[in-house]
């Protein structure tokens, strides 16, 4: 078993970052292919912004808040829900922050209309029984209708809203309030069921050579979810649960990437497993593909690109964007508590979930998925992300 | 082909082709008449288009707008209204609005001189989220395609963002505008904001969203937040748009928003207001269709009292079609007559005639459409030019030309011959068979008594009419409906009195010219009218009644502002910012800079003056503060109605301004007509800083201002509003002190400053006014022009009718001069019957004028004036024109060839 908490390809002069990383790289590519933040060279970077450090520690609920000190920074939320009629829904709920490049040396901010921080969001719900897929992307300034707050997870973009409200019971209580235009709204309470899992060494999850090419990347793997959900018009309670991504970072892309694949996957035995393929444009997997499991107590377990394989099953070219997606995945890996070998097929619950970019226009796939056994037994829920399937996405993040 | 279509061939085509000048005189008086009128119908449009609701060109379509009963909203109603919505899927959309222009060049200083260009402050990161599918798919990506991009692959310049984001002096500027300045990305333009001299960048050009109008050359946009630091406005909006996202139950959520937003309206203001939120609401909740209509509402009144006048040449004009008509009937008689004995039936006959004057209006109307068009595209300036000094900013300057406009001009065209050619047909249709045999007279002759007692009767009727109030159109404007009728009364009235008058006229001029053989035979057509005759004199006693009636207007108008400027403009040096170009201007003085102008050693007093636009029962008007001190000493105002004796320095003492004890404030004389308020009247004043009360002491005149005005205490203004921004500056200086070299010293150190000294200002002040009749007097000429062209027709006509009398004449001995001369007298003597009614009637349309329709429409008080000398002006045109067309006509009557039928 190849156990590794990040690996550095020697040959690389640049950074390379986690898949939550390139995840962001990805969906707040809507912003930075326009907004330039992702084209500064780490040096310059790691001037002007701070850069994650081993040993780190992390304060709650403050650490659950916003770092303006990095540049960037994302919460980011998937789950599967059920209605009382077991009608299935998958929804996606993310909010990014991302400095300008001269926040540090410009004046105070204005309040009410900021120019140093930018919040870009995106939503989306799928009714796996009718196969409709609603998103919404948005992008505010810092100011009077979105911001985060640096005290503890509040973060808001218009009506759509991620806020820690912990109560006597329990501590770690998440609301989250989101919509797709007047489509759909959601209204939850998410409830860390496993404790908070900090991925990387000593805090600090590397990317790169680079020491300034790392992040800090916190994760809630397992939040029950209790709610309502309003769609078509009706609103009906929803039970279910979800996963939490909260990550920080000053950190960039390179070149020779053409995107990745990612997953992650709650199993109904209380374990779970993340898991992102780097893609490089010469078709190869990059070294710093990782798999991780996080056991029922919420210890982690990382694995290296040889530990793990993900092979696509079937195709979906979009209609809208014509990005080709491979479809179903088949994934190969070994359980680290048994050494057993396993083999799943991730299969997706509609076809089209794709998240078409309008405002940034770098289209991308992230969907809700069963996780089957060898013998077609459903064992648990995943979320999808494809990137980079729809044009050369390196390209567009450089 | 059916009968009528086969008599219109036969018998008026061959007619017409017979005598081509007359014909083509006929078409080119009603071409002219319903060019005049469309002319003014295009101009018209384009002023009014060219107040639109600006945001909705750049971003979606809003569903509801919030706006201040007074002044700017505070920036921090945003998150109060985002907190109250909750998970409602709404977009909030901020916007700062204000003004600026070019800078003046070469010292020049005219007002409305320059372009007002509309700025527009939006958040430039939220409105991209209007090109992402929702709220709604504008389509537009602003950086992405206004900016610069690099060549090679199309992908954005991506600092390019940043910098515009960061950079407050970006402007995004519409495509004509950068095609007519050839202004390029990263050019400089420099503007003048507030009384500052603003260099902005030019950033792109505003992204076209389709299925909407292209942005207006004027429109530029900035990011919100360098638009408020602009003009001085930190923390300030002008009004937030709101957009429901679009989903199943959308008219419910949008009902649901409303009433979150009226429901937090009336909650009670921040500070010490007196009056609950409930009595006096913080916002009011509006549409853009709203604004639009408010803003077409302001000028209604304007544009349909300038409808009215460009009618003028049209009425005019249908007289001589019906003359037209009437002298075709006559001369048509035999054929009709024999047509009947051939048993063609009366209907065919009416249907044939109806059809003839159908085909006259439709080639008038298509003459109209071209004429009309071209000078649409010079009156527009004209009614852009009146729009900008009384409402609102306008850069209309080109009028387009509509299909639907086409067809209007088309309809009116042929609407109105079929109107002037009814009683002809008519006419014509009720020629007996068996009057051929009798050959009676060829000619007919009105009853001119019985038209005369008509004439009485219409004209006690409009009499009647004068004294009925106007129509009150909602937003405050009126319309004088009953006092047009009075004046349409009139001149009808005139034109039947006219008749009788040209008899007697006859009569008279038969017992002067006894001895003048031309003369007497001028006389002699004269002393039993034909209808054309007296069709032709109604024709000029109307046009001469309307113009000499405008002239008296004006005239008054003149004597009163000057009166006005006399007593108002006392002062030595009047300061606003060189933004001001129009009454809608948003460009004020900032308080550093009019501090540092008051520092001035040569100054011995400064008023201060302010200005917010308000909405009172949900009417917009003005309140304007100032040091009634300064006022007192200085420019004691034009009282209408003064206030009692010790109110004017009451007026200047602190009030807490509350029911017990309400601020005294005076009222313009207009805003008593918008609001129907006189002095003891209550009013509750909405400010930044909650309702206030106030009571009406005086009424004062003024002359610059059509949407009235409320006067109070600068020092209370600026408690109100919590502001110091100035609309202008009236400086007295020490004696001895140049007013030239201060203005020169201070336009050197503020160029961002307008400044006038006395006699400029006064001089510029009447500019203006007179500027804003310039329209009327080119509606009244080409009346003039048809009314004249409608005279010689006439004798055109009536020679022809006289082939055989000439003839006979000349085989008498009369030379061609003498007949060419009694052509003259004739000519001259219908134009001094119509001169002589007309200036008559003008008298009494002078007084509508002044008294009635001005005072109804503007609430502006006139003092009678006869401007004499002008109106001999105009007696001598009208006769020396009369006299010389026909002469002109008579001389080439005279040459007339005998056996010739018509030419």
């Amino acid at each position: 078993m190849n156990h590794r908490h990040s690996r550095v390809r020697v040959s690389d002069s640049h950074a390379r970052p986690s898949r939550r990383f390139h995840h962001a790289g990805c969906t707040i590519a809507a912003v930075l292919a326009w907004l330039a933040s992702a084209w500064t060279p780490v040096t310059c970077a790691a001037e002007v912004f701070a850069t994650p450090r081993p040993g780190r520690a992390f304060a709650f609920p403050r650490d659950h808040g916003s770092h303006p000190e990095f540049r960037l920074e994302w919460w980011y939320v998937t789950g599967h829900l059920w209605d009382g009629s077991s009608n299935r829904f998958g929804f996606q709920a993310t909010f990014f922050r991302t400095a300008a490049p001269q926040a540090t040396e410009s004046a105070v901010d204005l309040p009410g209309f900021g120019r140093h921080h930018l919040f870009l969001a995106h939503m989306a719900l799928l009714e796996v029984g009718t196969g409709r897929f609603l998103h919404q992307e948005r992008l505010n300034r810092q100011g009077w209708d979105a911001g985060s707050s640096t005290r503890t997870l509040a973060v808001t973009d218009g009506n759509w809203r991620l806020a820690l409200e912990p109560g006597p019971d329990h501590p770690e209580r998440l609301r989250l309030q989101g919509s797709i235009r007047g489509e759909a709204s959601f209204q939850l309470t998410l409830e860390a069921v496993k404790p908070l899992v900090i991925f990387g060494t000593n805090g600090v999850s590397r990317k790169g050579a680079d020491p300034g090419a790392a992040s800090h990347y916190l994760t809630f793997p397992r939040l029950s979810a209790t709610g309502e959900l309003r769609l078509n018009g009706e609103t009906r309670p929803v039970r279910g649960q979800a996963w939490m991504d909260h990550e920080f970072s000053s950190s960039q892309l390179e070149a020779d990437q053409a995107g990745w694949d990612w997953l992650s996957v709650q199993l109904h035995d209380g374990r779970e497993v993340m898991a992102y393929r780097m893609r490089l444009k010469d078709g190869g997997t990059d070294e710093f593909s990782t798999l991780a499991w996080v056991d029922r107590e919420g210890r982690v377990t990382h694995l290296g690109a040889d530990g793990f394989a993900l092979e696509p099953l079937a195709r979906w070219r979009s209609p809208r964007t014509g990005a080709d997606y491979p479809l179903g995945f088949r994934l190969r890996t070994s359980d680290p508590a048994t050494g057993a070998a396993i083999q799943w097929q991730i299969a997706p619950l509609a076809r089209d979930q794709e998240l078409s970019g309008a405002i940034g226009g770098v289209p991308y796939w992230e969907g809700a998925s069963r996780v089957l056994d060898d013998a077609g037994h459903e064992i648990g829920a995943a979320y999808v992300e494809l990137t980079g399937y729809a044009g050369n996405l390196a390209d567009r993040l450089r | 082909m059916s009968i009528p279509l086969l008599l219109l061939r036969r018998l008026a085509w061959r007619h017409w082709q017979l005598a081509p000048v007359a014909s083509g005189l006929l078409v080119l008086i009603l071409a002219l008449g319903v060019a005049v009128f469309f002319a003014i119908r295009l101009a018209n449009r384009a002023a009014v288009n060219s107040f639109q609701h600006f945001t909705e060109l750049v971003t979606t379509q809003t569903d509801w707008i919030l706006q201040a009963a007074a002044g700017d909203l505070p920036e921090g109603v945003l998150p109060e209204i985002r907190g109250a919505l909750g998970e409602a899927p709404v977009v909030i959309l901020p916007v700062v609005e204000s003004t600026a222009t070019r800078p003046p060049e070469g010292g020049g200083q005219r007002i409305g001189a320059r372009e007002t260009f509309r700025l527009l402050g939006l958040d430039l990161i939220g409105i991209q989220n209007f090109a992402s599918g929702a709220p709604s798919a504008a389509g537009q990506r602003w950086f992405t395609e206004s900016t610069s991009t690099t060549s090679e692959d199309s992908r954005p310049d991506d600092q390019a963002f940043w910098r515009t984001l960061g950079n407050p002096r970006a402007v995004f500027i519409s495509g004509e505008l950068a095609a007519r300045s050839n202004l390029r990305i990263g050019d400089p333009l420099p503007l003048i904001i507030n009384d500052a001299l603003v260099t902005l960048e030019v950033a792109g050009v505003l992204p076209r969203i389709p299925d909407r109008p292209a942005a207006p050359a004027g429109l530029m946009v900035l990011d919100l937040p360098a638009l408020q630091r602009w003009t001085g406005r930190e923390g300030r909006l002008s009004r937030i748009e709101f957009v429901v996202e679009p989903g199943p139950r959308a008219d419910q959520r949008r009902a649901d928003l409303r009433a979150v937003l009226e429901r937090l309206a009336a909650t009670a203001s921040v500070g010490s207001a007196p009056l609950s939120g409930a009595e006096a609401p913080r916002w009011f909740i509006t549409t853009s269709s709203e604004r639009r209509e408010a803003g077409e509402m302001m000028t209604r009144a304007f544009r349909l009292n300038l409808t009215i006048l460009s009618l003028l040449a049209l009425l005019v004009g249908l007289y001589l079609v019906v003359q037209a008509l009437d002298g075709a009937v006559v001369r048509r008689r035999a054929e009709i007559a024999i047509l009947r004995s051939l048993g063609v039936e009366e209907g065919m006959i009416r249907a044939a005639w109806l059809i003839e004057a159908g085909v006259l209006g439709l080639a008038g109307g298509l003459g109209g459409v071209v004429l009309g068009w071209l000078g649409a595209q010079v009156s527009v300036r004209f009614v852009g030019q009146t729009v900008n000094a009384l409402y609102y900013a306008t850069s209309a300057d080109t009028a387009q030309l509509t299909a639907g406009e086409f067809v209007v001009a088309l309809g009116v065209s042929v609407a109105a011959s079929l109107l002037a050619g009814w009683i002809p047909a008519r006419a014509a249709a009720q020629i007996p068979p068996a009057q051929i045999l009798g050959r009676q007279g060829a000619t007919s002759a009105p009853n001119t008594r019985r038209a005369a007692a008509l004439g009485m009767v219409i004209g006690l009727a409009a009499c009647g009419c004068a004294l009925l109030p106007p129509l009150r159109f909602a937003g405050g404007a009126r319309f004088p409906l009953a006092g047009y009728a009075a004046a349409l009364g009139w001149i009808f009235a005139g034109g039947l009195l006219g008749a009788w008058l040209l008899s007697g006229m006859a009569h008279a001029g038969a017992a002067l010219g006894s001895r003048s053989a031309t003369l007497r035979i001028a006389a002699s057509h004269l002393l039993r009218p034909t209808s054309r005759h007296v069709l032709a004199t109604a024709g000029l006693i109307c046009a001469v009644a309307m113009t000499a009636g405008m002239i008296i207007l004006v005239g008054s108008f003149d004597r009163t502002m000057r009166g006005w400027i006399e007593r108002t403009f006392q002062s030595d040096l009047y300061v606003s910012s060189a933004g001001a170009q129009s009454a809608s201007t948003d460009n004020r003085i900032q308080p550093t800079t009019w501090r540092a102008v008051s520092t001035h050693p040569g100054i011995a007093e400064i008023n201060v003056m302010h200005a917010m636009e308000i909405r009172l029962q949900g009417i917009a008007t003005v309140l304007i503060g100032s040091d009634l001190g300064f006022a007192e000493r200085h420019a004691p105002p034009a009282w209408v109605v003064p206030p009692d004796s010790g109110q004017f320095a009451a007026a200047s003492q602190p009030h807490r301004a509350t029911p017990e004890d309400p601020a005294l404030v005076f009222v313009s004389e207009s805003f008593q007509e918008r609001f129907r308020l006189g002095v003891g009247g209550s009013l509750v004043i909405p400010t930044a800083s909650g309702p206030r009360h106030a009571r009406i002491a005086g009424i004062f005149a003024d002359y610059g201002n059509e949407r009235g005005s409320i006067v109070v205490e600068r020092t209370r203004f600026t408690e109100w509003f919590h502001t110091d921004l100035a609309s202008s500056l009236i400086i007295k200086l020490h004696p001895g002190v140049d007013p030239e070299g201060v203005r020169s010293e201070w336009l050197r150190a503020h160029p961002g400053l307008q400044i006038f000294t006395n006699s400029h200002l006064r001089a510029e002040v009447l500019r203006i006014f007179r500027q804003t009749f310039a329209i009327t007097y080119a509606l009244e000429a080409i009346g003039m022009v048809v009314a004249v062209l409608g005279l010689a027709m006439t004798l055109v006509s009536l020679l022809l009718e006289r082939r055989s009398e000439l003839t006979t004449l000349r085989a008498l001995g009369m030379t061609r001069a003498e007949l060419a001369r009694a052509a003259g007298w004739e000519g001259l003597q219908v134009g001094l019957a119509g001169l002589s009614c007309g200036l008559a009637i003008s008298l009494l349309l002078g007084w509508l004028l002044i008294r009635v329709i001005n005072k109804q429409t503007f609430g502006w008080t006139l003092q009678f004036e006869l401007p004499v000398g002008a109106l001999a002006l105009l007696s001598g045109l009208v006769l020396a024109s009369a006299a010389v067309t026909s002469l002109l006509v008579g001389r080439w009557g005279s040459q007339l060839p005998a056996e010739r039928e018509e030419e």
